[in-house]
């Protein structure tokens, strides 16, 4: 904090405190505790509602008695008792109507109640979809991981740095078009008339239902998370030295044998980083699943979340949705850092 | 010395059947290296012109030059990253062009050492052997009798990135050893080292050589160590061999411009030859005529070069004569430690030479009288000189 200050000077260290202050509280702390509380509690009826019910009930019973006491009042030939007790029940009426909205006013009011309820409310069916997602997710990762380990490490290590740039430029520009605009396109693409059914219709196959099936979702999600693979695995790979791969291979190494020794042993990083991230991205993912499938698959879980947010309004167990997915993320994390054997500090870099 | 370093070798010579025998011994054999009119081309720049070359058997041979002269592009032809656009590379006789470096009976040092970060020490020594398919527990002895050898035993199991220099670069000796190979090349290693090390590296290695009577192919830049080590020396430029020969060789009879200028520190005169007889000339250089050797025979009306050592160049007391005799005013003396280097002015030129560290060396001042002897400075064909 000294050292801050006497780098930097007073008003230009009180800047970043506070701008290091918003962002900790705004940007990490605030919306997890918002969403933490939200899940904590729900509306229930007040305690002894069921009284308060009996109570109304015999309210509306006296007025019912009154009811019929003016029936008879109203029978009177004497104009003015008649008028003297037709007040009085009304004064009675009016006395009992507001004591009925009171008490009912009270019965459907219902007070916040702090429990953990919200979290039990996933039944089996939602629980498959959730562990469904979870498998997805971490499936879309492997196919990323596959499909892009070797992608980066040709970039990385085997182009001229020319070609390199050019094949970098190839996979970021995609990433210009808008992402909805991207997996529209794919929904198009393998549309049950789309040109890949019509492609193997020329091959004398049968339309393959892509989109029913959930592959879009796969084929999509590994298209719009590919980047966010290829570039922590490209980074790292960068700074392998060569001379490395080589002094493996004068040793002796068959190709396979460097990269399960040399390589991959220094990309561990980089896995890490682009794995979290692929999984991530995938099992948050909302655009994607909703779009590829239009409802004909099971959905995703991030859609069930949305549901209970805007269709089923109710954001405590939206909330305590989203919150287990968080958990189960972050655990995710941790996982992947304890088998790649790498800490936060690898992974900043 | 040349060829000689077998002959150290303890054991009678035996064929292993290179790397892949499990009960390699730790002896082995060097083995000769020839490159058959082979050449190297990248597009239209031509990195190594077609060089006949033959290193003998526990020789060990260094190429010395410039960057970029090509001795990195040579050595690996050798370790197999690079095929020769044409002619042929023969290990042992058997061609390797088109062999893998993994089975190639070569092992190269890196000028970085291209240590595994990742591996202990040990498993950077074993790792030729795990490669080579041996059980864990063997290999791992084997790799704690290397470290033993090169004294790094109880580093064993520290990460490379633990060591200090000198230590890790016994590591990668010791890992390249392991593999047992008949050629070791060697690409600059000791550039890394700061001088105390260097020097001692450069015996250790020396005597490495000389134990296992390996073929070394030393790549640098570093005269010294070429001079010091090598059996024979390769002095390339331009992607050709200017000269091979013995470091006495390389040093005292300079076949080119080129190597005189590059080897060693030297003054150059342009002239013309005046006349020649018996392997002597006379040059006529804006300095003056003056008589020195002329191996290459240059006749008369010649364009040529004096080369002139500059501890051949001597201060001549008064009324000493020489063959040759220069007029000078001393500039500055460096001291060098063991000599001084003093510089001094002639008709516009300066001209080093270089004084033993007796305590007269500090008296030149002023007007000097220079002499040598004629045998010992030479005359070159005009050429390329290193401006190094």
């Amino acid at each position: 904090m000294t050292r801050l200050f006497r780098a930097f000077g007073t008003p230009l260290s009180a800047l970043i405190l506070l701008f290091s202050g918003i962002w900790i509280f705004g940007l990490i702390a605030a919306p997890q505790l918002i969403m933490i509380e939200q899940s904590l509690w729900r509306m229930e009826r007040p305690t002894g509602a069921a009284e308060i019910s009996v109570q109304i009930d015999g309210l509306y019973n006296q007025l019912d008695v009154l009811a019929l006491d003016r029936a008879t009042v109203e029978a009177e030939t004497d104009a003015a008792k008649r008028a003297a007790d037709l007040a009085a029940i009304d004064a009675k009426e009016a006395g009992l109507k507001v004591d009925i909205a009171a008490l009912e006013e009270t019965e459907s009011t219902p007070v916040k109640v702090y429990t953990l309820a919200n979290f039990g409310q996933m039944g089996t069916a939602h629980l498959a979809i959730f562990a469904k997602t979870i498998a997805a997710s971490l499936a879309v990762s492997a196919i990323a991981l596959v499909v892009c380990y070797p992608i980066a490490y040709a970039v990385a290590k085997l182009e001229t740095p020319r070609t390199a740039s050019v094949i970098m430029l190839g996979l970021v520009i995609p990433y210009a078009i808008n992402e909805l605009l991207r997996i529209f396109a794919w929904q198009m693409i393998l549309n049950q008339n789309g040109p890949v059914n019509l492609l193997l219709g020329l091959f004398g196959f049968d339309p393959v239902p892509f989109l029913e099936s959930g592959t879009g979702v796969f084929v999509a999600m590994v298209y719009a998370y590919i980047l966010f693979m290829v570039f922590p695995l490209y980074n790292v790979l960068e700074t392998l030295d060569s001379n490395q791969v080589e002094a493996a291979r004068d040793l002796g190494a068959s190709t396979w044998n460097i990269h399960r020794r040399v390589v991959i042993p220094h990309a561990r990083p980089g896995i890490a980083v682009g794995c979290i991230m692929t999984f991530m991205l995938s099992a948050g993912s909302y655009a994607v699943p909703y779009i590829m499938t239009r409802g004909t698959a099971s959905p995703w879980f991030t859609q069930l979340i949305y549901n209970r947010f805007f269709e089923a309004t109710n954001w405590n167990v939206g909330a305590a949705y989203a919150l287990s997915l968080l958990v189960v993320c972050t655990l995710f994390i941790f996982g992947m850092m304890r088998i790649l054997k790498v800490n936060l500090k690898d992974i900043a870099k | 010395m040349g060829g000689a370093g077998a002959k150290h070798h303890p054991a009678p010579p035996h064929n292993t059947n290179q790397g892949m025998d499990p009960e390699m011994t730790g002896q082995t054999t060097g083995k000769a290296i020839e490159f058959d009119r082979a050449s190297v081309r990248f597009g239209q720049f031509q990195a190594v012109q077609p060089t006949d070359l033959r290193i003998e058997p526990g020789e060990f041979f260094s190429i010395l030059g410039p960057s970029g002269c090509g001795k990195t592009t040579l050595l690996r032809l050798l370790s197999g990253f690079l095929d020769p656009t044409e002619g042929d590379v023969r290990i042992g006789g058997a061609s390797m062009v088109g062999i893998d470096p993994s089975v190639r009976p070569t092992a190269l040092i890196f000028q970085n050492l291209a240590l595994f970060p990742l591996m202990p020490i040990w498993e950077n020594v074993a790792f030729g052997l795990e490669m080579r398919g041996w059980s864990r527990a063997k290999r791992r002895d084997r790799a704690y009798e290397l470290l033993a050898m090169v004294a790094l035993s109880d580093h064993a199991e520290k990460l490379p990135a633990q060591l200090s220099g000198g230590q890790k670069q016994r590591v990668a000796i010791a890992r390249a050893l392991a593999v047992e190979p008949s050629v070791l090349l060697l690409d600059e290693p000791l550039s890394a080292l700061d001088l105390k090390l260097r020097q001692h590296m450069r015996a250790e290695l020396k005597q490495i050589q000389a134990r296992t009577g390996i073929t070394f192919v030393y790549i640098t830049h570093d005269q010294g160590e070429a001079l010091t080590m090598s059996d024979r020396v390769a002095v390339m430029n331009r992607g050709r061999i200017m000269q091979i020969g013995s470091p006495d060789e390389i040093y005292d009879r300079p076949d080119n411009a080129f190597v005189a200028t590059f080897v060693g520190e030297t003054n150059a005169l342009d002239g013309k030859v005046a006349s020649c007889a018996d392997g002597m000339a006379l040059v006529e250089t804006p300095l003056g005529g003056f008589r020195a050797a002329n191996p290459k025979g240059l006749r008369a009306g010649t364009e040529a070069i004096l080369f002139l050592r500059p501890e051949k160049l001597r201060l001549l007391a008064a009324g000493e004569t020489e063959d040759n005799q220069i007029a000078a005013r001393v500039v500055r003396r460096d001291m060098e430690g063991a000599w001084s280097t003093l510089v001094v002015e002639t008709g516009g030129r300066e001209l080093k030479l270089h004084l033993p560290h007796d305590g007269r060396e500090t008296l030149a001042s002023g007007e000097v009288a220079l002499g040598f002897k004629a045998a010992e400075a030479v005359i070159l064909p005009k050429g390329e000189m290193s401006d190094d």
